[in-house]
């Protein structure tokens, strides 16, 4: 997967319905539950064992940078707007994007303790342009780190959200993950659908890495 | 903690001592940590106890949240325009908002049965602080834990991420969601305060003495009495597993009433079998004791039981925490600062 080269603002990317978009070769990723049985709660295995987790099986991924910004856009279908917690019967629609804090790191585990991963997390009921930086060392141990400096945009509509995340190439060590040109990334995604009641570990994630190669 | 449901009269000043001591803020307000229900009725949140969780057997039962509806409360009302709008009495008081469909006591007063024989008796709760507390295990963050000197049952809200499985754990669902903050909330058995050795809000201010708090082992106190040696004092729906820690001595209530006027002294109004189905096959011998001890003070006689449901010493019903709160500096003693609002509010 490219993070491909591009010579517009970034203002002009952070826009999930702009043309150039269009020109940025799209990445099909397939999305699978987390497993339940991994759960770290026993109270999650047990009430979740005969339920599906993960309704989004589908992610569309784009990622272009502009020596300044690296930007990920994720699209995906969904045909309810979870906005809230809706009076306490769903949770917010999120979406991730996940990278080894140092080169390698368990993905089904959201990382370890000598390896922890790095993901950038937006909510539906975060406000506009707000992204969280998290750093996990495996399953429900993430921790909000500094800014981050990551940011994120998101647009709902015709059944479809389409997510934008954007962070500087260079983030000092502590806050995460360094890109490097030409060296490979692992990159993967993770989706939770709120009217599914999908949160914490309960979500949709690529199973595997993928290598991504900022041009 | 003993509540004595022959004494409680439904004033709701523990409901208010802790509403007013904890659950202002916004996100909070709705929130009613300590709630004093008439029963039989539907309860707070309403019909909390269809909503599941608890233990069966040691496994983990699935619950769900109850919803913001199902709790109701949080009102507000327009104020500003009766005191200060200058409209007279053209204007009343009234909610803003939506229709209000339930609160912590909406059905207060209903009760059960048919006149003359109609019955009906308070029961207040809050969280139990249980020995196998199921919101503890159900948090894969560990967010929630009970502490080891005095088992009280507390949240980190720093660790806290909203997740709610907490929520849908607990069977008495007296843990709540502050939709404000994202983080779950539930009664902090007034913590700050026992560490001072003083009572909690709820036990300290309730004017009918109608609740005693300590701890168990304590067998000169009253709650090991109460629940341990004279077993009248039980806890509510046991079968949940979850071990609560806060017991209940039940109604006694009166006779039921013939047709023709006379009392049928040994059928009581507070039908035994609902009894049952709240507190167990056990609420049997523990009403034939409280009975039987009541006869023997009738008659003149001696009752160590009586003497400790009695309220002779106010302060005897919750030491050694009976230190005047008025006596303590609050503000000299360290704050506990409040996490950061999270998801970049």
């Amino acid at each position: 997967m490219k993070a491909v080269k591009l010579q517009l603002a970034t203002r002009t990317l952070l826009n999930p319905g702009a043309a150039q978009w269009d020109k940025v070769p799209v990445e099909e990723v397939r999305l699978a539950g987390m497993p339940v049985h991994a759960q770290p709660s026993r109270y999650v295995r047990t009430a979740w064992a005969d339920r599906p987790v993960g309704a989004v099986r589908f992610l569309s991924v784009r990622a272009a940078h502009n020596s300044r910004d690296i930007i990920f856009r994720l699209e995906w279908a969904d045909e309810t707007e979870n906005r809230d917690y809706a009076n306490g019967t769903a949770f917010p629609d999120a979406a991730a994007v996940i990278f080894p804090m140092n080169g390698d790191a368990p993905l089904e585990t959201m990382g370890s303790a000598k390896a922890p991963v790095n993901a950038w997390y937006w909510r539906a009921n975060f406000e506009e342009d707000a992204a969280e930086n998290l750093i996990s060392r495996g399953l429900a141990t993430e921790e909000v780190s500094g800014s981050g400096s990551v940011k994120a945009r998101a647009r709902w509509g015709d059944g479809k959200w389409r997510v934008i995340f954007v962070r500087p190439l260079t983030a000092s060590e502590r806050q995460g993950v360094e890109f490097k040109n030409g060296k490979p990334v692992k990159v993967a995604f993770a989706v939770w659908e709120g009217s599914n009641q999908e949160r914490a570990n309960l979500n949709a994630y690529s199973k595997e890495w993928r290598e991504l190669i900022v041009e | 903690m003993v509540f004595d449901l022959n004494k409680c009269i439904g004033c709701q000043t523990c409901s208010v001592a802790c509403k007013v001591l904890w659950t202002r803020d916004e996100g909070a307000d709705y929130q009613w940590w300590c709630t004093v229900n008439t029963l039989p009725g539907r309860g707070h949140p309403r019909d909390w106890e269809a909503m599941g969780g608890g233990y069966r057997d040691g496994v983990p039962q699935t619950g769900r949240r109850p919803t913001r509806e199902e709790w109701g409360g949080g009102w507000d009302f327009n104020y500003e325009e009766v005191m200060y709008g200058g409209k007279g009495q053209s204007v009343h008081l009234h909610h803003l908002g939506e229709e209000p469909k339930w609160g912590p006591n909406w059905d207060e007063d209903q009760g059960a049965g048919e006149y003359p024989n109609s019955f009906y008796f308070y029961m207040p709760r809050l969280c139990n602080h249980c020995t196998k507390p199921a919101c503890v295990e159900a948090c894969p963050r560990d967010a929630m834990y009970k502490r080891p000197e005095d088992g009280i049952v507390l949240r980190d809200e720093n660790k806290c991420r909203g997740y709610q499985f907490c929520l849908e754990a607990c069977p008495y669902k007296k843990i709540f969601f502050n939709f404000q903050r994202e983080v779950s909330q539930q009664c902090i058995l007034c913590f700050p305060r026992v560490e001072q050795h003083v009572a909690p809000a709820c036990v300290r201010q309730c004017p009918g003495r109608a609740v005693w708090f300590g701890f168990m082992d304590d067998e000169s106190g009253p709650i090991h009495k109460l629940v341990r040696k004279w077993e009248v004092a039980l806890p509510l729906h046991a079968e949940y597993g979850t071990e609560p820690n806060i017991f209940y001595i039940p109604p006694v209530g009166p006779s039921r009433l013939n047709d023709d006027g006379s009392f049928d002294a040994d059928t009581p109004r507070i039908p035994t079998e609902y009894l049952e189905r709240l507190f167990g096959p056990r609420v049997r011998s523990s009403l034939a004791t409280l009975t039987g001890e009541m006869q023997k003070t009738r008659g003149g006689g001696k009752s160590e039981l009586m003497d400790t449901l009695i309220a002779y010493w106010w302060k005897d019903m919750f030491k050694p925490f009976d230190r005047e709160p008025a006596e303590i500096q609050w503000q000299d003693l360290p704050l506990v600062e409040l996490p950061e609002s999270k998801g970049a509010r």
